[in-house]
């Protein structure tokens, strides 16, 4: 085995309370100064996404659409749209199984604040319409919860690397993607016993997402809005923390359907049980599946 | 993206079941240089009155734990404050600046520490982070741990930052 790369000095670790969690930085490759700079853009690129998609700012281009779209087209940000856009490719992917109009489901959970709307409609409702303008074809509320903070992720990664940082790390509370030529050892969480760790190993030039009903219960099938993944924790390693944000909902849905959309997506997922076993979906077991 | 498995078996081995971890990512001073870089600083500390207490609680609708604050004044009109959220499993350190209308221009994470002992409720083992930020600083954890759980506790944080503002407005504003 090869010794591990010394990481580049100085390393900079910077931690805010953003996007409902808290969102952890790590840079190096760089002088001090310049690294300070570049985690301040990778904060900024963060601040920006929260404030276009949170779900509770009013301003936001989300809430426009949530007062709006359902009577005009609304225009909205690039972000929103590739957001939004995304969103559409992988709910129609996933079979709904993902689905960006969770929002009165979670809403009857208490998961989400508001009342909820009275709509059968899902997102079949939502045309992207040239121009970067969105309609709904019927009353709809949208909820980017399960697809922002990864978008988020890949925001801060690309302002990071853009700012000549060579190695780092961008972590908001359990999406994370690290890049360089440093790994991240991953240890993910007992799901009913949030002090216990299991070390699953290592992350180079990826990302991944953990969802989990440790804290609270999430994880809710928007095809039948039934809870799912009692007792599991669902992690899912990718090429990019928003791909990795989603398909853990797709898996938490879904197992059986799953290895395919991950394999598509050059994904691997691991579903961890309380006793510390470990159930992993990938290329080999969609063949297994297949 | 690559990855690289621990342990080729099925079922791993749970670590750290009775402890936690502690990453601390600035002592005060480097805090202060981070949102006002190049600023000098002059110690504000206060202790409010028992009347300002009730005023701050009543406008930042949070609760004061305690009457004691750490602030600071910068010589370019800002203000620094140093407070503290203490979950049911974190310590966490946080330091807010403002401008000199008061307007928040930077929210920094100190000290972030979890436990799943008893040491977080024990005051021995708070103790040790009173002022340690500025003294000795942790022993880095090198692990990424996903702190999935952490929207409590970053309520808190931002529920803090609202105190904080409540307090800046009642005791500094007008100093």
């Amino acid at each position: 085995m090869k010794p591990p790369s010394p990481i580049p000095e100085p390393v900079l670790r910077r931690a805010r309370p953003l996007l409902g969690t808290f969102v952890e930085i790590r840079a190096s490759g760089l002088p001090a100064s310049r690294l300070e700079r570049a985690v301040e853009k990778a904060f900024a690129a963060i601040v920006r996404v929260q404030a276009l998609m949170s779900f509770h700012e009013p301003t936001s281009d989300l809430s426009r659409l949530n007062r709006l779209a359902v009577r005009r087209a609304v225009r909205v940000d690039a972000a929103t749209w590739t957001v939004l856009r995304q969103a559409i490719i992988m709910a129609r992917a996933s079979a709904g199984c993902f689905d960006p109009s969770i929002a009165p489901v979670l809403q009857r959970h208490g998961l989400l604040l508001g009342q909820p709307t009275v709509s059968r409609a899902d997102w079949h409702a939502i045309r992207l319409l040239p121009g970067r303008r969105v309609r709904f074809l019927a009353p709809l509320t949208l909820d980017l919860g399960g697809i922002a903070k990864g978008y988020a992720v890949d925001r801060a990664v690309s302002t990071l690397r853009r700012a000549g940082v060579s190695c780092g790390l961008v972590n908001a509370g359990g999406d994370l993607r690290v890049f360089g030529i440093q790994s991240a050892p991953v240890h993910v969480r007992h799901p009913s016993r949030p002090g216990a760790f299991f070390p699953l190993g290592e992350l180079h030039e990826g990302a991944l997402a953990t969802s989990a009903p440790t804290y609270v219960n999430a994880l809710i099938d928007p095809r039948d809005d039934t809870i799912c993944a009692r007792g599991i924790s669902i992690t899912v390693l990718a090429p990019t923390a928003l791909l990795a944000d989603v398909l853990t909902k797709v898996v938490a849905v879904d197992p059986a359907a799953a290895p395919r959309l991950l394999a598509r997506h050059r994904a691997r997922a691991v579903i961890l049980d309380t006793q510390g076993r470990t159930v992993w979906l990938d290329a080999a077991s969609f063949r297994h599946v297949a | 993206m690559r990855f690289t498995p621990f342990i080729a078996g099925s079922t791993v081995a749970i670590i750290g079941s009775t402890s936690g971890f502690a990453t601390e990512y600035l002592t005060v001073s480097q805090a202060q240089q981070a949102i006002f870089p190049g600023a000098a600083f002059t110690d504000a500390a206060v202790r409010l009155t028992p009347a300002q207490v009730k005023i701050v609680s009543e406008k930042s609708g949070v609760r004061l734990r305690s009457p004691d604050i750490h602030a600071w004044r910068t010589d370019t009109g800002g203000w620094f404050f140093v407070d503290e959220v203490l979950g049911k499993h974190e310590f966490i350190t946080y330091a807010v600046g403002l401008d000199a209308k008061g307007a928040v221009c930077g929210v920094e994470i100190l000290v972030y520490k979890e436990s799943y002992g008893q040491q977080v409720r024990n005051p021995q083992w708070r103790a040790q982070f009173a002022g340690k930020t500025a003294l000795s600083p942790l022993k880095l954890d090198k692990d990424i741990k996903n702190i999935s759980g952490a929207t409590l506790s970053s309520r808190h944080v931002m529920e803090g930052v609202k105190r904080i503002l409540a307090i800046h407005e009642t005791a500094f504003a007008h100093s």
